[in-house]
């Protein structure tokens, strides 16, 4: 045998083993559960470690094969899925946003009802309608929730508003003003806190705008393209309001993310941000005390206040090869004390009734659970969940363009064109079916 | 040695699989991109050029445009500095001796960090508040001087141009220094006798005599500007607004967060195209030009 018949043989040795060994840890696998989701950031990681640890509590034989895809809201973990879904190779269960996000998974028919999980838990009576209503296509559930985040918080510096005698603003009309005191008695201080380079932040501040200018009716109208853009009063009105806080913001938004100037805002070099309640944990962690550095209310409170609802939920996909793991883990998100202390951990809050508002440990949340439980909840645009996710993208472009150059006419035109070009009124159609 | 059938197998198996699966996925995308894909799951309805033509008309048409001149800046701005500072470098390096040893290495390391790693930084160098340039101008008294950077629409692309040339320097420097020591040491000898200095002999020794060096760079500097995608991800996003979004990142919003699968497609070939009518007459170009 020549050294060369020697080195092949080897190789072919080798390769064949390698594709035997893996062939056989296939075989061995045991009951599994394979999970995908995006919570890998600091204390979303150890809010899902609290669901691992209650699901192997309950379901001791089962192994979790935990597939983490950094990304917020799920950008790259979406992009992962479309390839392993189209290949037809799903995971037992993966996160998704409730509503139009949800509505792509569904349209694709590559996931299935979770209607028993549904029943048996008694979620009807168990989530506000709502909740319902957004994983509902069809007359089908297709998701199972448990937990919100609220977007339509106001952060403000205390000290700040302590030292110029405001009082939080509660409509648009009210931000414009403090933002205009703010800038005249502290020059030095920025009064709008906002960053848009990854350009959603821009739609959080908008969002806030239309519901004082039009309420929660034409809101939901409006995301869901049932609105007339070219005539409609309050949009036109939302958008000049848009455009008067612009001088107001931080000068140099498109260079800084959210969480880069919540810190400045809580140690007074900003005066006000609006954002979701996830800006609490980040500020908490970095040391800023809640009542003394920094607060946050609903905004606006009028014409009404809402929480404008953020959702995550969890699917059963079609042809997981797990489905009674898929079952069980759907089940233990159901369950109080999981969502409960979940909910701690992560800084959003529990959906189900039964979760008190007295769990979270502090005052933001406890109030945006007893917001949840008494107010309208009015689903968000953010990250897709009541606007379609082709929309979102297109609408994050057109603010923050919108903030460089804001002219009315000119957005009004391009969300009209952006509405046609992503279907909104056809993909919106799901939430207004009875 | 005689070749047997296992080496056939063993070598040009791979090969075959990398052409197969190259070129049927080309294939793959032009079919996609005539294709009505909208959406999660697969949509087969032949469409015609229709994407193509969304691409030029009506909504989509000023966002493909502002894509596709940020491109066109990239080639036109990014290429040339990076080129003729590595070449600069590369000479440099000859000069000084032994002490290249140490430098090389040193100006290589750009090379071996990521896109973010390197987005990442210079987003915080650009920084108009806190940034190492704004500082700079301000503690030297030019404050007036300091700017948005990455915050501005219009210095936007140019400032991630500016990350890019840092990045790929060490690059052109490396294929230009090998390109340097290829000339025969008897003609900078021959040229020193005679008088030259370090200048004489860059003009008249160096830079003629690296043409082959240059070919080389210059095609693959152009293939990083149609490709460049992560920069722009991490830097700016895209944004202000669209201002610095280029083809491949306008191709992954649209089809991955989008779900315009077929439009993601069309502008996937477009910038194909783009790369084979830059590069083909390029070469085609240089190499005529080189000596044989």
């Amino acid at each position: 045998m020549t050294r060369h018949q020697i080195v092949i043989r080897w190789l072919a040795i080798a390769l064949a083993t390698t594709l035997g060994a893996t062939t056989a840890l296939y075989a061995a696998e045991q009951q599994q559960l394979v999970v995908y989701h995006w919570w890998t950031a600091g204390g979303e990681r150890q809010a899902m470690q609290v669901i691992f640890d209650a699901f192997t509590k309950k379901n001791s034989t089962t192994k979790i094969v935990d597939n983490p895809v950094a990304g917020g809201g799920g950008i790259t973990l979406k992009t992962v899925l479309l390839g392993l879904l189209a290949a037809k190779i799903p995971p037992d269960t993966f996160q998704s946003l409730s509503g139009a996000e949800l509505k792509q998974y569904v349209d694709g028919n590559y996931v299935a009802p979770v209607d028993d999980v549904w029943t048996a838990q008694n979620l009807n009576a168990n989530y506000p309608a709502v909740i319902g209503k957004m994983t509902t296509f069809s007359g089908k559930h297709y998701g199972i929730p448990m937990n919100a985040h609220r977007a339509n918080w106001l952060f403000y510096n205390t000290k700040l508003f302590k030292d110029l005698k405001l009082a939080p603003p509660t409509t648009a009309d009210e931000l414009i003003a403090a933002a205009k005191r703010i800038k005249a008695e502290k020059p030095g201080v920025a009064p709008i806190a906002i960053g848009t380079r990854e350009k959603w932040p821009a739609v959080f501040l908008f969002d806030v705008v239309l519901l004082s200018t039009g309420g929660p009716d034409v809101y939901e109208k409006f995301y869901t393209g049932q609105l007339d853009v070219a005539t409609s009063p309050e949009l036109r009105t939302a958008l000049e309001k848009y455009k008067d806080l612009v001088p107001y913001l931080y000068e140099f938004h498109g260079a800084k993310t959210w969480s880069d100037i919540a810190g400045p805002m809580a140690e007074g070099k900003m005066g006000m941000m609006v954002i979701g309640d996830f800006a609490a944990g980040l500020l908490v962690q970095a040391g800023f005390k809640e009542g003394v550095d920094w607060d946050a209310v609903g905004f606006p409170q009028k014409p009404q206040e809402v929480f404008l609802m953020i959702v995550d939920t969890f699917v059963r996909p079609v042809g997981a090869k797990h489905p009674e793991a898929t079952t069980a883990w759907l089940t233990n998100l159901t369950d109080p004390q999981v969502q409960g202390t979940f909910n701690i951990v992560k800084g959003s809050i529990a959906i189900h009734k039964a979760v008190p508002d007295s769990t979270y440990p502090d005052k933001l949340h406890r109030t945006a659970s007893a917001t949840f439980k008494s107010k309208r909840i009015v689903p968000s645009s953010i990250h897709g969940v009541l606007a379609p996710p082709a929309f979102l993208s297109d609408w994050q472009d057109i603010l923050t363009r919108f903030l460089y150059s804001p002219d009315v006419k000119r957005a009004l035109t391009e969300i009209s064109d952006a509405m046609t070009l992503d279907k909104v009124t056809e993909s919106g159609n799901w939430y207004w079916a009875k | 040695m005689t070749y047997t059938r296992t080496h056939v197998i063993l070598f040009l198996g791979p090969l075959l699989l990398i052409v197969v699966l190259m070129y049927g996925m080309m294939a793959w995308t032009a079919a996609v991109a005539m294709d009505d894909w909208v959406g999660m799951a697969p949509v087969w309805k032949f469409a015609g050029w229709n994407n193509f033509h969304a691409l030029l008309t009506g909504t989509l048409r000023q966002r493909f445009l502002t894509s596709l001149r940020n491109n066109l800046t990239w080639l036109g701005v990014f290429i040339v500095p990076t080129a003729s500072l590595g070449l600069l470098l590369a000479y440099g390096l000859d000069l000084v001796g032994r002490a290249e040893r140490v430098l090389r290495p040193l100006f290589l390391y750009p090379m071996a960090l990521s896109f973010v790693v390197t987005g990442t930084v210079w987003a915080w160098m650009y920084d108009p508040d806190a940034g190492v340039f704004n500082d700079i101008l301000r503690s030297i008294g030019l404050g007036r001087w300091a700017q948005p950077w990455i915050a501005d629409p219009t210095l936007g692309t140019f400032c991630l141009i500016g990350a890019a040339v840092w990045q790929y320097t060490g690059f052109t420097m490396t294929l230009y220094l090998a390109a340097i020591r290829d000339i025969p040491r008897e003609i900078f000898e021959a040229a020193r006798v005679d008088g030259a200095t370090d200048v004489n002999l860059f003009r008249y020794v160096v830079v003629p005599n690296v043409g082959h060096a240059t070919m080389i760079v210059v095609a693959m500097l152009i293939l990083v500007t149609l490709k460049v995608f992560d920069l722009v991800w991490v830097m700016t996003f895209g944004g202000p607004g669209n201002s610095t979004e280029v083809l491949s990142f306008f191709m992954f919003v649209a089809t991955f967060r989008q779900q315009f699968v077929g439009i993601g497609a069309a502008i996937s070939v477009v910038i194909m195209v783009l790369a084979i009518a830059v590069v083909v007459p390029y070469a085609w170009w240089s190499t005529r030009r080189l000596p044989t």
